[in-house]
């Protein structure tokens, strides 16, 4: 911490300046959930009607914040950091409260201000055991702050914070409300993530100490937490150094994303979550793994990446093969829909391992695609459960016969999920599977157009084990044990509510998905300006 | 040469103003002393609140002198009043503040001797807050006894109860087993250098003729201090004293004897054995490491809670002891361990101290302190849960609670000398971090998951004092938690630690 | 490190100037401890190889003045000694202070160093010694006002 005047034959050194104020759009959309969340605990616990206002309310006034977002972004230079501030937080260590949007993060946070509302619409009716709306709503909104924060932050000791928040409602959401085996998958999830991040911690540490120094508003010559700066502060950093920055990083991501081998805590989470939780899980929760190495740790230490990419490629595409073949393996429709959520997310890997724009765009848009899509097969699963009593793929069948709005539309999330052309999927399969045709410079070709190879395998065994389900599930006749049984419906007025937005978005999407892909391209080509691709 | 007329100058000048807090403690106690013998059966609810306000009043020279911020230093330098002892007086008055609260009702309602109880407590707390400004063996070992001694007896306060007996005779043991020891290690220094002074010991041992002497005392004066902050392998005492000690104690133990353990060990090892690097590093590196370790794995077993507790105080107290450890690289890193350890200090009372008091509140219920008996907490005494579940996610270092801005200003020392030793312990930590959570995120999920043992589902009636401590701790760790700027402010001040002779 | 630092230590007795006359000190302490050991072996030796050795019950008693023990080598005494111990304390510690004291609280006191020349003089503590003293006294009458508030006093 030495003065500025003291340093005065060091002209090169950046300078920060505090821009912008505390009360920005950013800040009122990512605490309004947990205004919300403080609401509903003052309110009584009997008055479930109120609690569920609040809720909705909530997340409505955050979405309507986001249209408002989407109206200011300015999105002819969808490359810069927008709407955002920059000002001092915890001065001694120089971490500041930096926020601002850009083509990568505006559609994540969009993603999430979406889902919000309709999980607690779909929540209206279907508050799982034991019950308890006013804890469950306010560990819903405290957890979209954690959500929203986390795509908004770009200093490295905020994200950290808003990615640890979302940890705790989660682990409650599952430990309290999930299945049998909740408390195993509750803490299973947990201890992974908080492994995870703790490695993750010491990285960023270390990459604050071995990046150059800034000169800070109060005239301080310090190291930096900025996300946006630390590309260019962290050049200096050795490159055996950055490396292992990197690993740390790599778990801390990883484990989130989660990539083979650190995915075993996703089925059996997913598969005790109660419906909502799963939602916002595969909705959410995963992309803040993969945003991590598309926002931080490639674009900071871009030689490392390319040092780790053949790492990443391989391990995705063994999460591909891997998850199909689990899907084949699996006897229960959750169960079945994670696992399929480890091969998606293996796409979106392999194109981030290629480092290219093209790469990155395909992940992006696989990323929203898959949090649509699989967002919802969870609320299906959730639906048929309700129904059904079971998850049990052998007992189950003629779903089109008992329920047919809901048969259909389980119809089109299958498709839309094994990257059918025409819907949402195929725009996150496609181009992911082609960017590792052409890898960036200084990478294994050979490598990846193998890759590539047996990604398209992982296409044809994911059409596979979907259409198999859709067949057991949704054809045939009802089996004896549910033929008569009154409590199978078609889709009530709050499924509809809750999932047409998701419908019409996955067709939308993929009929046009230039609507995704010229906010993201801008963006991508800065994160990856370093790499020179 | 007579030793007596040697110490002997001229009336030393007094520095009033610097030792007020000290004096308005004495002066407390004679009154305590007082009220309670001539007082009679009337006086003793009045105990508690005259130590309470005691106590605060012992605040106001606290802030007068931290609002004056000069460096005042008494008996050649002996005696130092500067932020950083500021800093801890305040902790420590504070803290016990929050035990009186805890103890009101506790000791009240129970077979105790009332007067007496807050008597030795505000004794302990004198012992403390000369700990901060000690600057000397001889004070630093005063301070030591004076507020060890009273902590013994407070240990043993449930009469006729052999696990608060155990309590106090384990703990007196193994505490004047240290104080041998420590002061073995001190007779050692002196003999060697002719001086009680910390800084003129740091000059005298550098180049020493005989470095296996010097090696000899550091080793013995770390490992003294490590019996009193509880690490392992000296920790075998902790466990049993807290469980045994009325639950107030135990929380007076846990938080302050602990904190005062540390600044002494902080104070001497960084202003004695600055020279020192490579033999007290590797010795704290080592106590650090296995601390955290073997404190999270046992707690992992605990059925307890405050046994579970006091391991989970062992290991962090590992946590803290980790920036020491690289604490002799350089003079930055220097600072940089002493920030961290005070700032882990300050988040760590109030967090363990909030974690007590809802013990406290539990067992008035529940007359137990198993984690099975917290079964269903949550759908009886819903804001308790809550408060628990907050301190122990904020001792698991969960964001936004304060542990976690704790947990990286250790992360922080830790890897700022970029020396191996320092990123190898920072990994440990965060990996002891994870097994911690485990056993905190168990007692959360029983208080929010399963049904209350006995089915006995009618809400715990919280009273006042246990209300208001629950607030401040509350509100210390959240308030921490989001803006670590507000305490950072104190820790983080140039010049922290000053030497002083 | 350790191990290597030592070693000079251990190989000092031939190396007399490397290692400080504090440490010789501590020899002579050892070997005034060897020097007692061997004294009481070789004493024990001698009278257990020349002396008759003719073992009866009668010589394992505790006295054999003829007075027969009673009861138990272990009986408990009665805590009140114990408490009247502790406030000889109060009384005892006040003489330790007050001696050194009073030799100084009216007349000068010279420092000699070892070959007997003054040094330094050090003035009288006066009034002001005096005061203190005084609450020194007060602080630990304190005390005793409160062991009679307790009736501690009372033999009961």
């Amino acid at each position: 911490m030495l003065l500025a005047q003291q340093l005065t034959e060091s002209a090169d050194i950046l300078e920060v300046a505090n821009t912008g104020s505390f009360w920005n759009i950013l800040t009122f959309v990512v605490f309004t959930p947990l205004v919300g969340a403080l609401v509903l605990l003052a309110i009584p616990k009997a008055n479930q009607q109120a609690l569920k206002v609040v809720a909705l309310g909530t997340t409505l006034v955050a979405a309507g914040l986001g249209v408002v977002i989407l109206t200011q972004f300015d999105f002819g230079d969808a490359s810069a950091k927008q709407l955002g501030a920059n000002i001092g937080w915890i001065e001694v260590i120089n971490s500041r409260y930096i926020v601002g949007i850009d083509g990568i993060s505006l559609p994540l946070l969009m993603l999430t201000l979406l889902i919000m509302p309709l999980v607690v619409i779909y929540s209206w009716n279907h508050i799982p055991s034991p019950g308890n709306p006013k804890a469950f709503f306010a560990l819903q909104m405290v957890l979209m702050t954690g959500m929203l924060g986390s795509f908004v932050a770009l200093d490295l000791i905020l994200f950290f914070v808003f990615f640890e928040v979302v940890l705790l409602p989660m682990y409650f959401l599952i430990g309290v409300w999930g299945g049998e085996q909740r408390q195993y998958a509750s803490i299973k999830f947990f201890l992974y993530t908080l492994f995870g991040s703790a490695l993750m911690l010491v990285a960023f540490l270390a990459l604050y100490f071995l990046s150059d120094e800034v000169l800070t508003p109060s005239g301080n010559v310090m190291h930096s937490f900025d996300m946006t700066l630390l590309p260019a502060l962290a050049t200096g950093i050795s490159a055996g150094a950055a490396l292992w920055i990197f690993g740390g990083m790599f778990i801390g991501f990883g484990v989130k994303v989660p990539m083979f081998p650190f995915h075993t805590w996703l089925p059996d989470a997913h598969t005790q979550a109660p419906t909502v939780g799963s939602v916002i899980l595969a909705a959410v929760l995963l992309k803040l793994g993969t945003y991590g190495f598309m926002r931080i740790a490639i674009p900071i230490l871009p030689d490392a990446a390319k040092s780790w990419a053949p790492v990443i490629g391989i391990l995705a595409v063994i999460g591909i093969i891997y998850g199909a073949l689990c899907c084949l393996a699996q006897t229960d429709m959750k169960r079945l829909i994670a696992f399929s959520s480890v091969a998606h997310m293996g796409f979106t890997m392999l194109a981030i391992s290629t480092l290219t724009d093209f790469g990155f765009n395909a992940a992006l848009f696989g990323m929203v695609a898959h949090g649509l899509i699989t967002g919802m097969l969870f609320f299906l699963a959730g639906s048929t459960k309700e129904r059904y009593h079971t998850l049990e793929i052998k007992r189950l069948g003629g779903l089109l016969k008992q329920a047919p709005h809901m048969g259909w539309i389980m119809g089109l999330a299958v498709m839309a999920s094994l990257g059918l052309p025409g819907l949402a999927g195929f725009w996150g399969e496609f181009p992911a599977i082609l960017s590792a045709y052409d890898p960036a410079e200084g990478l294994n070709v050979a490598l990846f157009r193998t890759l590539m190879v047996i990604a398209a395998v992982g296409t044809v065994l994911a059409a596979g084990y979907l259409l198999w389900l859709y067949q057991r599930v949704a054809f045939g006749t009802p089996s004896a044990e549910f033929e008569n049984d009154p409590n199978i419906v078609d889709v009530t007025t709050t499924e509809w509510i809750a999932w047409t937005p998701l419908i019409v978005l996955i067709v939308v999407l993929g009929m046009v998905p230039g609507i995704l892909f010229n906010v993201t391209n801008p963006a991508v080509g800065v994160a990856l300006s370093a790499i020179g691709a | 040469m007579n030793i007596l007329a040697a110490v002997g100058v001229d009336n030393p000048p007094l520095d009033w103003h610097a030792l007020a807090p000290e004096l308005v403690l004495v002066g407390l106690l004679a009154v305590l002393l007082l009220v309670d013998a001539f007082g009679g059966e009337r006086s003793r609810w009045a105990m508690p609140s005259l130590t309470g306000i005691g106590l605060l009043a012992a605040l106001i020279p606290v802030a007068t002198l931290a609002y004056d911020g000069v460096v005042r230093s008494m008996f050649d330098g002996a005696y130092v009043v500067d932020n950083y002892a500021l800093l801890f007086k305040a902790l420590f008055l504070i803290a016990g503040y929050v035990v009186v609260l805890l103890s009101t009702n506790y000791i009240a309602e129970g077979d105790y001797w009332e007067g007496e109880y807050y008597q030795l407590l505000v004794a302990s707390l004198l012992g403390m807050t000369v700990m901060a400004s000690a600057r000397d063996l001889i004070s630093v070992f005063l301070a030591l006894e004076l507020l060890s001694i009273p902590a013994y007896m407070l240990a043993a306060w449930r009469k006729r109860d052999l696990g608060s007996e155990e309590a106090g005779m384990k703990y007196y043991l193994m505490g004047v087993f240290a104080s041998a020891i420590l002061l073995y290690g001190m007779s050692l220094l002196y003999g060697m250098t002719g001086s009680t002074l910390l800084v003129d010991i740091a000059g005298a041992i550098e180049g020493t003729e005989v470095p296996a002497l010097v090696a000899l005392a550091v080793v013995l004066v770390v490992v003294g201090f490590a019996f009193k902050v509880s690490a392992v392998p000296f920790h075998t005492w902790a466990p049993d004293t807290y469980q045994g000690a009325p639950t107030p104690v135990t929380a007076f133990l846990a938080v302050g004897s602990k904190a005062a353990g540390f600044v002494a060990l902080m104070t001497v090892v960084l202003i004695a054995f600055p020279t020192q690097p490579r033999i007290f590093e590797p010795l704290i590196w080592a106590l650090a490491a296995v601390t955290m370790i073997v404190g999270n794995l046992i707690a992992l077993r605990q059925t307890n809670l405050v046994r579970m507790l006091a391991y989970s105080g062992v290991a962090q107290a590992g946590y803290i002891l980790a920036p020491l450890a690289v604490a002799g690289v350089s003079g930055a890193s220097a600072a940089m361990a002493v920030e961290a350890v005070s700032t882990y200090l300050v988040i760590y009372a109030a967090m363990n101290l909030g974690a007590f008091a809802v013990v406290i509140a539990v067992a008035r219920k529940t007359g137990s302190a198993e984690i099975d008996s917290y079964g269903g907490l949550f759908s009886y005494s819903p804001v308790l849960a809550v408060c628990m579940s907050v301190f122990l996610f904020s001792l698991a270092g969960i964001p936004p609670l304060a542990g976690w801005y704790g947990k990286l200003t250790i992360f922080l020392a830790l890897i700022e000398p970029g020396t191996l030793a320092g990123y190898i312990l920072a990994v440990i930590v965060g990996l002891a971090s994870v097994i911690a959570l485990f056993y905190y995120a168990r007692v959360a999920k029983v208080m929010f998951v399963d049904p209350a043992p006995d089915g006995d589902t009618t809400p715990i009636r919280v009273p006042m004092s246990l209300a208001a401590a629950l607030t401040i701790t509350v509100a210390v760790t959240l308030v921490v938690g989001v803006l670590p700027q507000v305490l950072a402010r104190v820790t983080g001040a140039e010049t922290f630690l000053s030497i002083g002779g | 490190m350790l191990l290597t630092d030592i070693s000079p230590l251990l190989s000092a007795t031939t190396a007399g100037e490397s290692y400080s006359d504090f440490v010789r000190s501590y020899l002579t302490v050892a070997i005034f401890g060897l020097l007692a050991l061997g004294m009481v072996a070789l004493l024990l030796g001698v009278g257990s190889i020349i002396r008759p050795n003719r073992p009866q019950p009668g010589k394992y008693l505790t006295y054999e003045s003829g007075v027969d023990p009673v009861g138990e080598a272990w009986p408990q005494t009665q805590v009140r000694y114990y408490i009247f111990a502790l406030l000889f304390v109060i009384f005892d510690v006040e003489a330790v202070f007050i001696f050194p004291w009073a030799t100084r609280l009216d007349s000068e006191t010279a420092l000699v160093d070892s070959s007997g020349n003054v040094f330094e003089i050090l003035g009288p503590y006066g009034s002001y010694g005096l005061v203190k003293m005084l609450l020194f006294i007060a602080v630990l009458a304190l005390g005793l006002v409160y062991a009679w508030r307790k009736k501690v006093l009372r033999w009961m």
